[in-house]
């Protein structure tokens, strides 16, 4: 501004009214919000005048205009200027003749032309249910069991199907994972190495098991599975990991009688609550799709395992409730898929698809058992799920040891390692080729 | 004369001195040392010394954080470079002489020259020849590459690419799951594959001296610099092994051999400088078992795709890219796995260091093998080095033709053996 104005303002404000003039910038700052606090102070070059600054007035709403059939309106198009007293021409909507993906407006949702009128309850990788495994269960119309089957766990008992210094190279691969594989002092988050370390290990089986060269390892795909449980359809769509495809299906766990049993059995109710809740309710599906993220043809049809990695993606996290509950859909979601393209609607077999998922340290392992696909009602045979949560592999990792009080309560390095873990997660590899 | 014969002094006198040894003398007096802390040139000189002198009897551990202990302004090295004749740059950075073809071990036995395009009735006589394995485990293996192929090509459903991360979404995988597939296909034959640490993208970080300028402007105006190189490499995964690789060849065989001399400065190239931590590593940390390098995989990124090029007018320029990257890539491998057995700059390597990498865009795969016979390049210690190190290399070879119909045509025999021999390298 003019130096003289300056001046002049300078002069006139008094040491006193200099005070107010900030304690009422401050208040209108705090009546307004704080969006004001950052805009630059009003030069109030004139003394008498109001210092508040207003906020400014709310938009009114546009006047209703009535449009009367049959009455043309005499707009000023034609005098191609306004005229004041003549309506404003309304030009026809103009359309691009060809297609620009930045200007693109989609049409309402009743004009897709994916639209359905009954809506559709899809879950993805994201989903986060609120009642965890037990809506999963009543969801796939599926018995709880805790604790592996014993069968899987006697096959690694036997020191042929264990990996020479199985101990030592699993703390290796588990110092790899965490201390050793980045040059920063403190590991990274990144839990994937850990993951690939032990299937690497249990890779170096393949050339005194030959069942277990008949496996692939595929992975990004993507997996659809459709179902109807009562009067709501239900899908499961998402890339969720790493699958171990396989030429052979897996032996069935439980035999007819067990399975015939679990007719007896009844599902959960977690009333009031609606099984539906937290999962993604959309009118926009395609319908009955089963896709198992990969072609007719090819040689793996069948699902081996399935390893999920906690906190891979961080834009989401789950609890590990939640975790299980999503590991448990995915499986089940494999298994519908297969079953509907390998086998139609009728199930002669059932499926076995296993899971294993992580977070790094804390392992959950499921296996799944598909017996029919006749989800519709309550009754009838059930899926069976054999679930261990919570196992941990070691019980802490730490680059600094941690000392409370001048003593030395974790020491630095791997501490608590648990042999037993990976014997399970090696039983549930060797599953099938043993 | 016998009569005029002095008695011979007893220093001078010769004769049963010839097989004694020599009497050593305790000095009466200490060496007389440049001063350790005046400002002069002969106190630098032995505060040089004694510098050395310190890394060199320091444990492992300390001698590597030494000798990355101070941040200056670098030089960052890029294997994968725009760069026209890059590879003469690298040759010249890392004193390492280029052999087209490989080394003899995996030359095909039927003729001496490296094996390209291989002719049907040859192969199917004998598929398996010269490699360790049986012709049953080679069939096996060239189907395992066929369904791989077709897993990641044909049988599992994929989005469309995003712009330059076709790579990524499409060959990533592929290579990962092929390395993975073979390397414990081939523990069967290749024992070191049992206890090996198979790494998928890791980190290769390497940090030297070569060379010196004299500081243009600044209150250091005038004095020599040594110039300072860093590599950081993050190939799509590499085995690590615990037992080292035998050499190629001898040390002494690349006394002769031709290095580029570039009197120009590397920002000429473009090199650029920045100052970061120092950084040696081979893909994992010191207390790892496995500290020798076996294979690394690379993959050539969408930017310097041959299609790429191509479109740009640069198709000639791809071959040399391929050997840019390896030579980079290869030498921060091996120079690391030296300064892990305690090796450095003033300790130079008793054993030559040997690697090998594979470099593919999906389609083309180019073999390489480098061997490390001197760390010692910075001014002091190279004035008087003969050693140089060696890189073989091979031109890209296609290994399929295309994939139709749930089928791969024209599968080529040779690659799947060349890369099966280098699978199989071991002691």
């Amino acid at each position: 501004m003019f130096p003289e104005t300056s001046r002049c303002v300078t002069a006139a404000l008094s040491p006193f009214s200099q005070t107010a003039l900030w304690k009422d910038l401050s208040r209108c700052s705090v009546t307004h919000g704080p969006a004001l606090c950052c805009h630059q102070p009003r030069r109030h070059l004139s003394v008498s005048r109001c210092l508040t600054a207003k906020a400014p007035p709310p938009p009114r709403s546009p006047r209703e205009k009535v449009h009367i059939p049959g009455l043309e309106m005499v707009t000023y198009a034609d005098r191609m200027h306004f005229v004041p007293g003549l309506a404003k021409p309304v030009s026809p909507q103009w359309e691009r003749s060809y297609k620009d993906p930045r200007f693109y407006k989609s049409p309402p949702r009743h004009e897709m032309p994916l639209y359905k009128e009954k809506p559709c309850y899809i879950f993805n990788q994201r989903s986060n249910i609120l009642e965890g495994v037990r809506q999963a269960l009543w969801l796939t119309k599926t018995k709880l069991i805790s604790g592996l089957p014993p069968q899987l766990l006697m096959a690694v008992e036997d020191p042929a199907n264990q990996i020479p210094d199985q101990d030592e190279r699993v703390q290796n691969a588990i110092k790899h994972a965490r201390f050793w594989d980045t040059t920063e002092e403190r590991p990274n988050k990144d839990n994937t190495a850990l993951l690939t370390n032990l299937l690497h290990l249990c890779a170096t089986l393949k050339c005194s098991h030959p069942a277990t060269s008949r496996r692939t390892l595929a992975e990004e795909y993507s997996l659809a599975a459709s179902w109807s449980r009562g009067e709501d359809l239900f899908q499961v769509r998402g890339r969720n990991g790493l699958l171990h495809n396989c030429m052979d299906p897996l032996p069935a766990v439980s035999g007819r009688e067990e399975v015939a049993e679990t007719a007896a059995h009844a599902l959960e109710s977690f009333y009031p609550v609606s099984p539906t809740i937290d999962l993604h309710k959309t009118q926009e599906y395609r319908e009955n799709v089963n896709c198992t993220g990969f072609r007719a043809d090819f040689p793996y049809p069948h699902a081996h395992t399935v390893y999920f990695l906690d906190g891979a993606d961080t834009r989401y996290k789950l609890n590990r409730e939640q975790f299980r509950a999503k590991m448990l859909m995915f499986t089940f979601g494999n298994a519908l898929a297969r079953a509907h393209i390998l086998y139609g609607s009728v199930l002669d077999c059932p499926i076995t698809v296993q899971a294993v998922g992580t977070n790094g340290r804390i392992f959950q392992f499921l296996v799944f058992q598909l017996n029919t696909t006749d989800l519709t009602g309550d009754h009838g045979v059930k899926n069976q799920v054999w679930l261990e949560g919570d196992v941990m592999l070691y019980d802490f990792a730490k680059v600094r040891p941690r000392i409370k009080k001048k003593q030395v309560v974790v020491p630095a390095g791997l501490a608590g390692y648990k042999p037993e873990t990976f014997s399970k997660f090696l039983a549930l590899y060797l599953h099938g080729a043993v | 004369m016998s009569g005029c014969h002095e008695p011979w002094p007893e220093n001078l006198t010769h004769g049963s001195f010839v097989h004694t040894e020599a009497v050593v003398k305790e000095p009466n007096y200490p060496p007389i040392l440049p001063s350790l802390t005046a400002k002069s040139k002969s106190a630098r000189q032995r505060q040089v010394v004694e510098h050395v002198n310190k890394i060199c009897a320091a444990p492992l551990a300390e001698k590597l954080s030494l000798v990355t202990r101070i941040q200056w302004k670098k030089y960052v090295v890029y294997p994968q470079t725009f760069a026209r004749n890059a590879d003469k740059w690298y040759q010249h950075l890392t004193k390492t002489t280029y052999i087209p073809g490989l080394p003899e071990k995996f030359r095909s036995p039927e003729s001496p020259e490296k094996t390209t395009e291989k002719e049907g009735s040859e192969s199917a006589a004998a598929p398996a020849a010269g490699l360790d394995i049986d012709d049953e485990a080679f069939a096996v293996i060239r189907d395992l590459v066929t369904q791989i192929i077709l897993q990641e090509h044909w049988h599992t459903k994929k989005h469309t690419p995003f712009l330059y991360r076709r790579q990524e979404l499409l060959v990533g995988p592929f290579l990962r799951n092929l390395v993975t597939e073979l390397t414990f296909t081939l523990a069967k034959f290749n024992p070191l594959f049992r206890l090996c640490s198979l790494d998928i993208n890791p980190q290769v970080n390497f940090y030297w001296r070569r060379g010196q300028r004299i500081i243009p402007r600044g209150h250091r105006k005038g004095r020599q610099e040594p110039t300072r190189f860093q590599i950081d490499d993050h190939p799509n995964c590499q085995i690590r092994i615990t037992e080292q690789l035998p050499q190629f060849a001898q040390m002494e065989a690349f006394y002769d051999a031709e290095v580029p001399e570039i009197t120009v400065s590397p920002d000429k190239m473009p090199l650029f400088k920045r100052q970061y931590d120092n950084h040696i590593f081979t893909g994992a940390k010191l207390p790892d078992p496995a500290r020798y390098g076996h294979t690394q995989f690379h993959l050539v990124p969408d930017q310097y795709h041959r299609d790429q090029m191509a479109k740009r007018g640069h198709s000639d320029h791809v071959e040399v890219f391929l050997r840019a990257n390896a030579m980079a890539s290869l030498f921060a491998w091996t120079g690391a796995q030296a300064m892990y057995q305690g090796f450095w700059n003033h300790e130079d390597v008793t054993r030559p260091f040997v690697s090998q990498a594979v470099i593919t865009d999906g389609n083309f795969f180019s073999f390489f093998c480098y061997q490390l016979n001197t760390v010692a390049l910075s001014v002091e210690t190279d004035a008087n080095n003969p050693r140089k190190n060696a890189l073989w290399g091979t031109e890209s070879l296609r290994l399929y033709e295309s994939v139709k119909d749930g089928e791969v045509l024209g599968l080529d025999d040779g690659v799947i053996r060349l890369l099966i021999s280098f699978l199989m390298n071991k002691p």
